[in-house]
């Protein structure tokens, strides 16, 4: 094992990337032996709907728990992004191009609020996020007057944002995630903005006593984090097309599953992108093979939350461990 | 001196990579003090993990009162009778002096605790070791030392038989410290066995029987302390000979120029009217004891707290500071007492530490430049010798004057031309302390000019070109090294002030 772990290509990768890999092949198997519904590409790509939007819920949250904080309105945001901006199209008729922006920009919107509470007035994280999800969502229900709305479907006028997800059998939206998702990375891990926000994670004083506007840091990783739930939005609405006021708040748990899977750390300074990724695709596959097998979406809510459990533990065992 | 009460045969234990401890072997006689001594990372601390069950050891024995013992954790050790007093107080201030001895074995009195008899259990305890404080008293009232008192009270209520002291008197005033040896002596007459670990030369002398040293994981030899010299246990420790000699002359010319003055500097109430000036090549030592607002007159100069008051003039030049990037844009650069907490942060690189302060350096567009990051920081590594495997090795791995040595190379790259050492060999073991002290003049040689807080006098009387002494808040002396001496100082940090 030692000798594993020391090996050159291994290193690089990191281990728990190539056990979280081994992990999505290895449930991929079972569902397949499990139902012969899973064999074939039409489970993928339904897999890969779910993927997308979480993809980027996750991605956001990266960035917010590698400050040390935390995002529990992310959900609820992706769900008011969504609203807003479809009530525009469909009720105010705004050109889609621009129902599009909206959504990005409700989503940094709320991104600036979070952000700013939490480091410029010191909030915890977790009791603004907690404040200004129930904000997204009566905001949400206010704007639409509680009606659900439905985007376009492929066919109609306005239907060439669903090309975001495929065009005929191609996956657009797997293109479009990953390549997101080494934006991020770079972002994170090769810019001044990246560096800030990890060291901050770890300790911010220390930072601070640098002579670095941690502040203005800590709350960009909130920004970054709102206008990526904003493109989750867009991605939502392109797999599932209508959504409905007052919900969201189980794709925060699963969002954060995938990236404290992935090996990012929820007491900060440490965040894997790559990890994230793999995360995710785990969470979105374990859906699609709850719901082949035929079990409820409650099974997938109650195995999530043990995910949380374990990952979690997990961190601070090795931490301990490295201690 | 009685009979062995405590005896580590050949003690051995390994982590990944490293040899912690090698075949060490230790014995505490009832009635004595016995120093443990050691470099930092020379394994004194591994060595009381392992006696009190934190770690587990790959081989030797542990012979406690006549028989061998194994501990699981600090509680069965605890139970057994072995205590250690902690360097870091693990107190809880929002309860009671006597709540806190108590704390996890309560009186109680049906379901409800019993607070009267802990207290009347606090007092007696208190009583037994001539101590003075009130049980009922809100621990975060009391000062650090009162607080370690109550530390020891607790040990002796667990009627420890032998009692472990980690570096207890980093965090004392001089009074504190001869209440502390009062005590120590006292529990020596009473027959128990204590463990002394301390970097200060000169309590061993005072205080301890015998002293252990050890060495890179080794055990180098026990001395009985009177037949000892102070050089004899630092040739031990390092195996070399060290020199203290205190600078008789300041080597700052007359006509250098102010690069630094500060007028009735105010913040709160342990900064109060604060005035000095600060010359370019000098080092000028803070002196004081503990509480005296020394730090916290440097971290208003900062910009790290808030000031209530008064003027910072950088180069004649009026500026304002109110935040630490203020302070760093004006080329002031601090060196915490506290590396963990406010200078490094631990789970990054020496590379991403060095390049914190400067970041905007070593940026090529949107990118951040790793070549040059990497290529200045070795080039830091190599100028400081710090001893670390590479750049990119975690700081949290390096030894306490290591991560020192990347504090100051952090703040040498961001051009910083005055530099306040805030305890700057606080943690860290006499030979790399050495190196620091020459890293110091040499800075100043080149120009930076240094404010440095200690609390060491020996440091303070080595180091610095002037003194500056502050009591409470205030400050109550200046002096030039040349006129300068212990009993000069320590009468000017205890002036009262009329």
């Amino acid at each position: 094992m030692e000798k594993i772990k020391q090996n050159p290509i291994v290193k690089k990768i990191g281990i728990n990337r190539i056990v979280l890999c081994g992990v999505l092949l290895l449930m991929y198997a079972v569902f397949c032996m499990l139902s012969d519904k899973f064999v074939g590409m039409q489970r993928i790509m339904s897999a890969l709907n779910y993927a997308y939007f979480l993809g980027f819920l996750s991605l956001g949250v990266t960035f917010v728990i590698a400050t040390g904080g935390i995002d529990f309105s992310i959900g609820p945001v992706m769900f008011c992004s969504a609203l807003i901006s479809g009530y525009c199209l469909t009720s105010y008729g705004v050109p889609m191009a621009l129902s599009l922006v909206i959504s990005v920009l409700v989503g940094t919107l709320f991104g600036v609020f979070n952000g700013y509470f939490v480091s410029y007035w010191t909030v915890p994280p977790f009791i603004i996020s907690m404040a200004s999800m129930n904000i997204a969502k009566g905001l949400a229900s206010v704007f639409t007057k509680t009606q659900s709305v439905s985007w376009p479907q492929s066919v109609d006028a306005n239907g060439w944002y669903r090309s975001f997800i495929k065009v005929g059998n191609f996956p657009v939206g797997l293109v479009i995630f990953l390549v997101f998702a080494v934006l991020c990375s770079i972002l994170l891990n090769q810019t001044k903005a990246g560096r800030y926000i990890l060291s901050l994670g770890s300790n911010k004083e220390a930072v601070r006593l640098s002579g670095v506007n941690v502040k203005k840091w800590e709350m960009l990783a909130y920004v970054i984090c709102g206008t990526l739930v904003g493109i989750a939005a867009i991605f939502y609405v392109a797999a599932y097309t209508t959504v409905q006021p007052g919900y969201g708040d189980q794709y925060n748990n699963e969002a954060i599953a995938g990236c404290v899977m992935g090996g990012t750390s929820m007491v900060g300074g440490l965040a894997s992108i790559s990890g994230t990724v793999i995360g995710v695709f785990i969470i979105a596959l374990l859906q699609e093979g709850i719901l082949a097998l035929g079990f409820s979406k409650d099974y997938q809510l109650i195995i999530t939350g043990i995910i949380v459990i374990v990952a979690v533990y997990a961190d601070v065992a090795t931490r301990r461990r490295k201690n | 001196m009685g009979d062995t009460i405590l005896t580590m045969n050949e003690i051995d234990k390994s982590f990944p990579g490293v040899h912690a401890l090698d075949h060490v072997n230790f014995e505490v006689k009832k009635g004595e003090v016995h120093a443990l001594m050691g470099e930092n990372g020379a394994g004194k601390s591994t060595l009381m993990k392992v006696l009190t069950g934190i770690y587990t050891k790959d081989s030797g024995s542990i012979v406690f009162e006549g028989k061998e013992v194994e501990f699981h954790n600090t509680r069965e050790a605890q139970d057994a009778g072995i205590v250690i007093v902690h360097q870091e107080l693990n107190m809880l201030g929002h309860l009671t002096v006597a709540q806190n001895i108590f704390i996890g074995r309560e009186f109680k009195k049906g379901i409800r605790i019993d607070d009267k008899k802990m207290n009347e259990e606090a007092s007696k305890l208190f009583q037994k070791l001539h101590i003075d404080i009130d049980p009922t008293e809100m621990m975060s009232n009391l000062t650090v030392g009162k607080q370690q008192m109550c530390e020891i009270a607790k040990a002796i209520s667990h009627e420890a038989k032998v009692i472990i002291f980690d570096e207890p008197s980093a965090a004392l005033t001089e009074t504190e410290i001869e209440e502390l040896f009062k005590i120590i002596r006292d529990l020596r007459k009473q027959q128990l066995g204590i463990v002394y670990i301390s970097h200060r030369m000169d309590e061993i002398k005072v205080i301890t029987d015998r002293v252990t040293v050890m060495r890179d994981g080794g055990y180098v030899g026990t001395l009985i302390t009177k037949e000892c010299t102070k050089d004899d246990i630092i040739n031990m420790m390092v195996g070399r000979v060290i020199y203290e000699d205190p600078k008789t002359e300041s080597a700052v010319p007359k006509d250098a120029p102010v690069v630094l003055k500060v007028e009735k500097l105010n913040a709160g109430r342990m900064v109060q009217d604060v005035s000095f000036e600060l010359r370019k090549g000098e080092v000028l030592g803070f002196s004081g004891l503990m509480g005296a607002g020394r730090t916290e007159t440097a971290r208003a100069i900062f910009g790290a707290d808030p000031k209530t008051g008064g003027d910072i003039y950088i180069n004649g030049q009026k500026v304002e500071i109110n935040s630490p990037q203020d302070a760093v844009k004006y080329g002031i650069g601090y060196l915490s007492e506290d590396r963990k907490r406010f200078g490094i942060v631990v789970q990054k690189s020496v590379a991403e530490n060095s390049t914190m302060a400067a970041l905007e350096n070593f940026v090529k567009g949107l990118f951040i430049d790793k070549k040059k990051e990497n290529k200045i920081a070795q080039d830091y590594v190599e100028s400081l010798a710090t001893k670390t495997p590479g750049v990119d090795q975690l700081v949290v791995n390096l030894s306490g004057g290591n991560q020192q040595k990347v504090v100051i190379a952090k703040w040498l790259i961001r051009n910083c031309d005055i530099l306040i050492f805030d305890e700057p060999t606080r943690g860290i073991d006499v030979g790399a302390k050495n190196e620091i002290y020459k890293l110091m003049n040499r800075l100043a040689e080149e120009g930076k000019s240094i404010i440095m807080i200690s609390s060491e006098m020996t440091e303070i009387l080595r180091m610095s070109d002037r003194i500056v002494v502050m009591c409470e808040g205030r400050k109550t002396g200046e002096i030039d090294i040349s006129e300068a001496s212990q009993e000069i100082i320590m009468n000017m940090a205890t002036r009262e002030i009329g």
